[in-house]
């Protein structure tokens, strides 16, 4: 590890086309950069890919099964043990455990699990809702919501060095490069 | 692109031999059956008929979907689905021997039924379960078909020729709407009379749409089987790609819960309902060794294939994504057997006529498919969207 720098997050690059963007982000990660994030005004195609976000490490889906599974799973659940154990009714002479009668419920439930484990878990592994960020100390950021491209490379990354890293992003066509510090 | 260059693939070929073969083997054992135990032959034949109905009508379905919707996810599958349509003259072939042969074996419940007193039918149910109007309504719903087949097929092979004609286009679409409706009347009571008149006591409104979600399955699988076998060989090597495979797995997947939705909607209203004329369905098919095929219904055709095509990297492999197709198709014979058979039988266990109707059948229909096939190049190459839909764009 190079000297620490406690209070800096990183560096951004600032690039002026999508496709300046996804051609440094390749470079990048070529260099054996793994922290990395892009920042763009609108949906890059293949972004997601340049960046190395692949879908392994991808959780929702997995999310999503568990709380569609589990949801389904208390649904009918609880209306077995309803139905014969804690509230046992005879209904038109049919077997307490009504299976058909419960699959509506059922279905119900394994939506509404599926769904809120789908958000939510997609919110929780994106650490949202994030009042703060260190990159809103850069004045230049705001543009990434109108017309400009950013790359940030992250301190943490183990390779992260701050003037070479300066130098890479300088050297694969960043227009701009600042450093990010968290900061008040 | 020229049109030599997307005719069929030599796997075609292959598959024509082969199903012959089959197809020629299971006719002789199932000619036996039907001299030795034409009772027990007419059971299997119902099956193994309306299966080989459900490739051909599910595809004709398919084709009006795809026409009405415009999506790319059809555009590669166009060709083999009008091809499996025009096997629809090769089924109504098979459908001759039931009103010529079968029908005393199969329909007895209401052709021997009494006129008057207990177990007679309704005044209705009198004047419509006749032989004549069986057979007469048969022709009806074949005609209905068959034009509907050549209508779609004459304008698809006219578009090939005029590229430039883009009215051809509107006028597919134009046609593929009330005809999907037409198909949908035609099958529900092609249904009633084909498969829900053998307990003609019992009635359900939903019967017809079991068929029609069936048949998708039959055909979407059968298409995905064949997407796969054309993409060993070039061309289509190099145009078929995972994002296809994915659309067709997607499909699969819907057809597979739609029809557990109608199935299971069936039931859920005549279990709450629990009327006794109603109940006689169930009650034949849910207990005893019909219960263990009725699990196995659920467990096989629905479970299994919904947990694995609920993967995406399963709907995206291709060499998973065909196994499950054939374990479908397979599925759709235990489904028709479970839904036809208990009405003759307690006996939950399949003849040797199952197995031999069921190769005859579908071999002869996989033959003459494979025949159809090659008649034509494999892409629609008057269809506008074409070059976007096998454009090499994979994410």
């Amino acid at each position: 590890m190079n000297l620490p720098h406690p209070e800096l997050y990183g560096l951004l690059g600032e690039f002026d086309s999508p496709e300046r963007l996804m051609d440094a982000a390749k470079k990048i990660r070529e260099a054996g950069y793994r922290r990395i994030d892009a920042f763009v005004p609108f949906p890059v195609e293949g972004l997601s890919q340049a960046l190395g976000l692949g879908r392994k490490h991808d959780l929702v889906p997995l999310l999503t099964l568990i709380g569609g599974l589990g949801g389904g799973l208390t649904g009918f659940f609880f209306q077995v043990w309803v139905n014969m154990s804690s509230y046992p009714m005879n209904i038109a002479g049919r077997p307490l455990n009504s299976w058909p009668a419960f699959i509506p419920v059922t279905f119900e439930l394994t939506v509404l699990g599926g769904s809120l484990f789908a958000v939510f878990g997609m919110l929780a592994l994106n650490k949202l809702p994030q009042p703060h960020h260190p990159l809103f100390n850069v004045e230049r950021f705001k543009r990434a919501s109108n017309d400009k491209f950013f790359l940030c490379i992250e301190a943490h990354d183990p390779k992260f060095h701050l003037e070479e890293t300066a130098r890479l992003l300088q050297s694969v066509n960043a227009q701009h490069v600042t450093e990010v510090r968290d900061e008040d | 692109m020229s049109a030599q260059e997307y005719k069929a693939p030599e796997s075609v070929g292959r598959l024509e031999k082969r199903a012959l073969v089959v197809g020629v083997l299971g006719l002789v054992v199932s000619i036996v059956g039907w001299i030795t135990k034409p009772e027990d032959f007419f059971r299997s034949y119902l099956v193994a008929f309306l299966l080989v109905l459900g490739l051909s009508l599910g595809s004709l379905g398919l084709l009006m979907l795809l026409h009405l919707t415009g999506g790319q996810w059809g555009i590669l599958i166009r060709r083999p689905l009008e091809s499996a349509t025009r096997v629809l003259w090769l089924v109504f072939a098979f459908f001759l021997p039931i009103p010529l042969f079968g029908m005393k074996f199969l329909y007895a419940a209401w052709l021997d039924a009494p006129k008057t007193g207990e177990g007679a039918l309704s005044p209705l149910q009198q004047s419509y379960l006749t032989r004549g109007g069986f057979v007469f309504r048969g022709f009806v719903y074949f005609a209905i078909w068959l034009a509907l087949m050549l209508l779609l097929n004459a304008m698809s092979r006219q578009q090939d020729v005029d590229r430039e004609d883009r009215a051809l286009r509107r006028r597919l679409k134009f046609f593929a709407g009330p005809g999907i409706i037409l198909y949908v009347f035609a099958m529900t009571f092609a249904a009633i009379d084909w498969s829900m008149s053998l307990s003609p006591h019992w009635a359900s409104t939903i019967y017809g749409f079991l068929f029609v979600a069936g048949q998708a399955i039959s055909a979407m699988s059968l298409m995905i089987i064949m997407v796969i076998l054309f993409s060993h060989a070039e061309p289509f090597a190099h145009i078929i790609q995972k994002r296809h495979l994915h659309d067709l797995g997607k499909l699969l997947f819907t057809f597979n819960m739609l029809w557990a939705y109608f199935s299971f909607s069936q039931l859920l209203i005549i279990w709450s309902g629990n009327q006794p004329e109603e109940i006689t369905f169930y009650k034949s098919r849910l207990f005893g060794g019909w219960g263990a095929v009725a699990a196995l219904v659920l467990v096989l055709h629905f479970f299994i294939p919904f947990f694995a095509l609920l993967s995406r990297d399963v709907k995206r492999n291709q060499a998973v994504l065909p196994k499950i197709a054939m374990w479908l198709i397979a599925m759709r014979c235990l489904d028709l057997f479970w839904l036809t058979r208990p009405e003759f039988t307690s006996r939950a266990l399949p003849t040797l006529w199952d197995f031999a109707a069921v190769l005859a059948l579908g071999g002869i229909w996989l033959w003459f498919f494979a025949v159809q096939l090659k008649q034509q190049p494999l892409l629609p190459l008057g269809e506008p969207k074409l070059a976007e839909a096998i454009a090499n764009h994979e994410h």
